[in-house]
């Protein structure tokens, strides 16, 4: 067990560090406080990505043969973690990095991957995820979008709601009933936003402009083509997919980040010495360190090529604990942050509202750890 | 970074799993508060498990995977302090090591008997005598799962040790991390054990939401209370030392009532062994000062001391 960092990979953070410090703006920290999904953030992120993929640091741990540098996942968490501790300025284009690129590589069709890919390895494209529905959150199996063959094509109607960057996205990763089979009936379709039928309204919401949205659906045609994986498969790859993205979203760095700040700002007016103040945001680091090493117990088993099951949904809680505790200790003791005087913490508070409910809502995680961790007997249905 | 164990590691807990396997099971005859036994005391000590920190290949790493995996079983025996602060006093003590705070002097002391060395930890220095049966009386009636006993007063003739008092608190600490998450560990097994089994309404208590939810996050709070102990003792670094205790010791407030509350009234008997966990827990987590200590400790470390 050693829990040191390599020379290498102290070398690749600080050249993320640096290449973050020479390619965000001045303004940047107020500048965030636009929407992840926000069209001054969404447009920004073109250009930093472009700049990060002309720096082969868009994609470094994909493989070569599609643009990466076939880089280990320690190397992909170094990057997360430098870009998340900033304030994501990937904008919504991590969610492809994370997880749609891979999800294509691993399960598209040759048409898809020369389609897809270029735009996510050059850092220009914009995803949404077509997932929950007014009556299916949690239990995504009860979705009720349906996708009907016609011809060559298959015709799509239904709805979508809470889906995040679906205003500017240019293609929807979209999950439709097929069949009948609660989870079997269910199909993935790539389709293009801008198909006719496809409308969209934002929901204002905590997080910024931009984020969420409702999409409906009415006779959208896409041709059969447009389908990932075999008709049915959507579970499998889905799971394949949330797998990465528990993974794939560092938030525990960007608490920590968060509390590092509050503290260094409370010190410099002189309100660290309270015992009590110093003690809470002792207790908030504790939780942060906690959910860093449990990600990193998990990040160890994929770099060496292992399997990472429902452990992934116990770093997950970590997370959540942490980044909740986080945005606790700065409304108690740094409210004037959310009114806007620190627009570093007033984006992380923002975001932080995410952490227990997008990729499976925290309870779903805790089902799943006491279920397949515990081994625990399942509860009846 | 490499988070699995080395291959030392790895055989050197088989070895241990192998030696402890006659301990595994709580003593069910006797229902005792504590469980303890010298056979298993004079095993370990021959078998060098608690000499690991010296082996540079072995470290303090290992030494905190031997505690916690000895901590797992239900029966106390004196690992933490002769694995990590062993080496730091320079003599090889017979009896077991005892850790004494200056600041909580009256708190029951784990294994302290006559012989014992106990290390006195103050702000200002570390120091150190041999306790004689004079000093302090035994606790048989104690509800904490350790023997312990307790120091009639704080004894004037202390030899200094040349030992930073910080370097013993980290050690301390990490100890207390890697104890607590073993213990942590087998009461949340045994448990778990429990409402898999016992069936009410039909259906296994277990299956119910209000249980399975408390106890997965209890599994999310242990496996970091792990793996924070682990990374603690790799540096014995002050500032990741009093965060891994701190994590320990509210993981063990927030756990242990609930586990006795999933055990119903059998959670009150001594006829289940969860209490040989459970209470070991309750005496741990309030040592230096408990989880408020470990934070102030923790501030100090990560953000420099109060000033103002």
């Amino acid at each position: 067990m050693n829990f040191e960092w390599t020379e290498e990979q102290n070398a690749f953070r600080q050249r993320l560090r640096d290449f973050i410090a020479r390619n965000v703006p001045e303004d940047w920290e107020r500048f965030a406080e636009h929407g992840p999904g926000s069209p001054a953030l969404t447009e920004f992120a073109r250009e930093f990505c472009g700049t990060l993929a002309e720096d082969d640091l868009l994609t470094p741990h994909w493989p070569v043969e599609i643009g990466g540098l076939g880089l280990d996942p320690w190397h992909q968490t170094i990057l997360a973690e430098e870009m998340w501790s900033a304030g994501e300025p990937r904008g919504g284009q991590y969610m492809n990095v994370n997880w749609i690129g891979p999800t294509l590589m691993k399960y598209g069709s040759e048409e898809h991957k020369a389609r897809y890919l270029p735009g996510i390895t050059s850092g220009q494209a914009l995803w949404c995820q077509g997932f929950s529905e007014p009556g299916s959150g949690s239990d995504l199996a009860s979705l009720r979008t349906r996708a009907e063959p016609v011809g060559e094509s298959y015709r799509i109607n239904g709805q979508k709601v809470w889906t995040s960057y679906a205003g500017l996205a240019e293609t929807c990763f979209l999950l439709c009933r097929t069949g009948e089979d609660r989870k079997r009936g269910i199909s993935i379709l790539l389709v293009p936003m801008d198909t006719p039928g496809i409308t969209v309204r934002e929901i204002p919401s905590i997080i910024g402009r931009g984020d969420i949205h409702e999409v409906f659906f009415d006779d959208v045609e896409v041709p059969l083509s447009a389908r990932l994986g075999e008709e049915g498969q959507a579970w499998e790859i889905i799971a394949y997919s949330l797998t990465n993205e528990r993974l794939g979203i560092p938030r525990y760095a960007l608490a920590r980040a968060a509390l590092e700040r509050a503290v260094s700002i409370l010190s410099e007016r002189g309100d660290f010495a309270d015992d009590a103040v110093r003690i809470a945001a002792a207790q908030v680091a504790s939780l942060c360190e906690a959910a860093r090493l449990a990600n990193y117990a998990l990040i160890d088993r994929r770099a060496k090529g292992e399997t990472v099951g429902a452990e992934a949904s116990s770093a997950r809680f970590a997370t959540i604990m942490a980044e909740r505790r986080v945005a606790e200790f700065v409304a108690e003791q740094l409210p004037e942050a959310l009114a806007g005087t620190h627009p570093f913490l007033k984006m992380h508070h923002q975001r932080g509202i995410v952490a227990g409910i997008a990729a499976g809502a925290a309870e779903i995680q805790l089902n799943i750890v006491a279920s397949d961790v515990l081994q625990l007997p399942r509860e009846p249905r | 970074m490499d988070l699995s164990l080395s291959s030392d590691q790895r055989t050197i807990l088989d070895a241990l799993d192998a030696m402890l396997r006659p301990w595994e099971s709580a003593p069910i005859h006797d229902a005792p508060l504590f469980a303890s036994d010298d056979a298993l005391e004079a095993a370990l000590a021959e078998a060098g498990f608690l000499q690991v920190t010296a082996d540079p290949d072995l470290g303090t790493v290992t030494a905190a995977l031997v505690i916690e995996r000895l901590a797992r079983l239900p029966y106390a025996v004196e690992a933490a302090a002769s694995a990590l602060i062993g080496p730091l006093l320079g003599d090889d003590p017979a009896g077991p090591i005892c850790l004494v705070d200056t600041r909580q002097w009256r708190r029951p002391v784990r294994y302290l008997r006559e012989n014992a060395r106990v290390v006195v930890l103050e702000d200002a220095g570390v120091s150190a005598f041999t306790a004689s049966a004079g000093q302090f009386r035994a606790e048989p009636k104690a509800l904490f799962a350790y023997p312990v006993a307790s120091l009639h007063e704080l004894p004037d003739a202390l030899e200094p040790l040349p030992i930073d008092p910080a370097q013993l608190r980290a050690r301390w600490q990490v100890g207390l991390a890697a104890e607590c998450a073993g213990l942590l560990a087998g009461a949340l097994a045994s448990t778990a054990a429990h409402v898999s089994d016992r069936q009410q309404f039909g259906r296994p208590l277990a299956t119910f939401q209000a249980i399975r939810h408390r106890l997965a996050e209890a599994h999310v709070r242990i496996n970091g209370a792990y793996w924070l102990a682990m990374s603690a003792a790799a540096g014995c670094d002050p500032g990741q030392a009093a965060l891994a205790a701190l994590h320990a010791a509210e993981t063990a407030r927030m756990c242990t009532y609930d586990f006795h509350q999933f055990l119903g009234a059998m959670g009150m008997t001594l006829e289940h062994p969860l209490h040989l966990w459970t209470y070991r827990l309750k005496l741990l987590a309030g040592e230096l000062g408990g989880a408020a200590g470990h934070a102030r400790s923790a501030a100090d470390a990560l953000w420099g001391p109060a000033e103002g």
